[in-house]
């Protein structure tokens, strides 16, 4: 592999030990890739600061005491706890608690920028069209790649931030142009049109893509006029879960698909799934059927709400308060929280019963205040990973289900479900 | 029994010395989430070995599966010696070559992570003795 006189001086350790091992670190992964050279990036969301043990710990404190510095503005992921609410997840309950809290905080001391967000694309002053970045959480990449027409690969812990340390990634699949192009068309035209303007229409089509496409690069035709960036996310954070989808095209709404043929880099197209109803009703029966169980809570804001999202609840909830009894999460990042605010909405919520927590999510282990039961979630994201860590069982709906259900109590499906 | 021991070069990751009893995964997992590193256990109830342990063995994985959690995870079971003493892939994975590379620099723990042919990783037997050098030439016997 070519390197240049910098990066050799950078891997010889001439600027120190904890560049020396950043650089070891890119090299050694340029390696696995077969990469041929490493390029320059300028943005990295840093998703290590979610504590998965002691080594993570170990990791970030050595690249502190050998005076780490970072290359690029780096931001960071949902950590495990929240570190504006110690009653979240108890950082006294245990050593792991207390350890992923002296993460979080390892990384603002490394000069990371605090986010704490899975959905750090919701915020200003982040990476645009055709920037070379370090993405990590898998629906952020999918909808940094997809949605902003950044590039970036799935990188993960470690790797992130040592790609922040010296500024540098392989130049290998994402990165380059001929690893972007569409592979197989996937045409949902034949939908009817109510049903392609409901929110939860856009987690089912990305769990049926994700659990399909075997890791190849789909395109999407047909999407309503009015699919919006939440519904991007969608897509990103429920392909990324079913499967691999680092990278989708929405023809005629992501930027590097303006038409099919750029979609697909002008190749013939060679194969297309029509996608009907009874692909939805099946994907919404893989994450979860409603049972005889009484519904114990609601989960929203996996990824993280956004300012329209909290918009539509409050014109959904219309004043209304959540069902006694019933535990209903929201998460958001701090800045969606704050804008929230200005608008007068996170006083009202919390009075109808929404418990809003930032810096972290719901989904994992261990449960938020013994959260347990069954779960409603607009989430196919959530319905994907909870039952397997939290003692959970669980079934998607659009907002608006959502909605109705915290507020009766029970589990109300609309009209499109039962059809 | 007596067969002589099967020879299959390896394209060398993370190189590294061992030897140990082959656990071949019949389907790939992910190592956040899907594997508790302290224990050294599959713990994804939907994988087919669920609750097998991993410790001491060399373990062959045909298909990677990404999750950012992955180098977090692989560093952690080396950390714990919980973990495989080798990895054998059938793709290659960068984020288990991070978590082993990271393993080695922090702790001075030895794990080599080699990649194989998918074809080659249907050869080997879960239970299969196997032996690695540090050029990635991996001897199994039965």
């Amino acid at each position: 592999m070519k390197l240049d006189s910098l990066d050799q001086d950078r891997l010889d350790g001439k600027l120190g030990k904890a560049m020396q091992f950043a650089m070891e670190t890119v090299v050694t992964a340029a390696h696995i890739d077969q990469a041929d050279s490493l390029i320059d990036i300028s943005f990295a969301h840093i998703d290590a600061c979610f504590y998965n043990g002691r080594a993570h710990l170990d990791f970030v404190n050595y690249m502190l005491e050998h005076g780490a510095t970072l290359a690029v503005p780096a931001w960071t992921n949902n950590g495990l706890v929240a570190l504006n609410d110690l009653t979240v997840r108890d950082p006294l309950a245990s050593r792991e608690m207390h350890e992923a809290r002296e993460l979080m905080q390892a990384y603002v001391r490394l000069g990371c920028n605090p986010v704490w967000t899975c959905a750090p694309y919701q915020l200003p002053g982040g990476p645009g069209f055709g920037e070379h970045i370090v993405g990590s959480e898998s629906n952020a990449v999918s909808y940094y790649n997809s949605a902003v027409g950044a590039r970036t690969n799935k990188y993960g812990d470690y790797l992130d931030v040592c790609a922040a340390i010296t500024g540098r990634v392989p130049d290998s699949k994402l990165h380059r142009d001929e690893h972007r192009a569409a592979q197989l068309l996937y045409d949902v035209a034949g939908l009817p049109a109510a049903v392609r303007r409901n929110d939860l229409f856009y987690h089912l089509l990305g769990h049926y893509i994700g659990s399909h496409c075997g890791g190849r690069v789909p395109a999407i035709a047909g999407l309503a006029d009015d699919c919006n960036l939440d519904d991007l996310k969608a897509i990103s954070a429920a392909g990324s879960s079913s499967g691999s989808v680092p990278l989708f095209h929405a023809v005629g709404i992501t930027p590097e698909a303006a038409t099919l043929e750029q979609a697909f880099h002008g190749e013939d197209i060679t194969e297309v799934v029509q996608i009907s109803m009874a692909d939805l009703r099946q994907a919404r029966a893989e994450l979860g059927e409603n049972s005889q169980q009484p519904l114990a809570g609601i989960a929203l804001g996996t990824p993280h709400f956004s300012l329209t999202e909290f918009d539509r609840l409050v014109g959904l909830l219309d004043g209304r308060s959540i069902a006694p009894g019933l535990a209903c999460y929201l998460t958001t990042s701090r800045h969606v929280h704050a804008q929230a605010q200005e608008k007068g909405w996170i006083e009202p919520l919390e009075r109808a019963g929404i418990r809003i927590i930032t810096d972290t999510c719901t989904y994992f282990s261990p449960a938020v205040n013994g959260l347990r039961g069954k779960i409603m979630t607009n989430s196919a994201k959530w319905a994907y990973y909870a039952p397997g860590m939290l003692p959970v069982e669980v079934l998607i709906g659009s907002l608006a289900e959502c909605v109705e259900s915290a507020v009766a109590g029970e589990v109300v499906l609309d009209a499109w479900s039962e059809a | 029994m007596n067969d002589a021991p099967v020879l299959i070069q390896a394209r060398v990751l993370i190189p590294g010395l061992a030897r140990g009893e082959a656990l071949v995964l019949e389907e790939s997992l992910s190592f956040w989430g899907g594997f508790d590193p302290a224990e050294g256990r599959i713990i994804d109830v939907h994988h087919p070995q669920y609750r097998q342990q991993v410790a001491g063995k060399i373990l062959f994985i045909p298909r990677s599966r990404g999750s950012a959690g992955t180098p977090g995870g692989i560093a952690e079971t080396i950390r714990n010696g919980s973990g495989p003493l080798a990895f054998v892939l059938g793709e290659a994975d960068v984020n288990i070559g991070v978590g082993a590379l990271v393993a080695n620099r922090l702790y001075r723990l030895e794990v080599p992570i080699l990649q194989i042919d998918a074809a080659q990783v249907r050869r080997v037997k879960s239970g299969d003795w196997i032996e690695v050098d540090r050029q990635g030439c991996l001897s199994v016997g039965r």
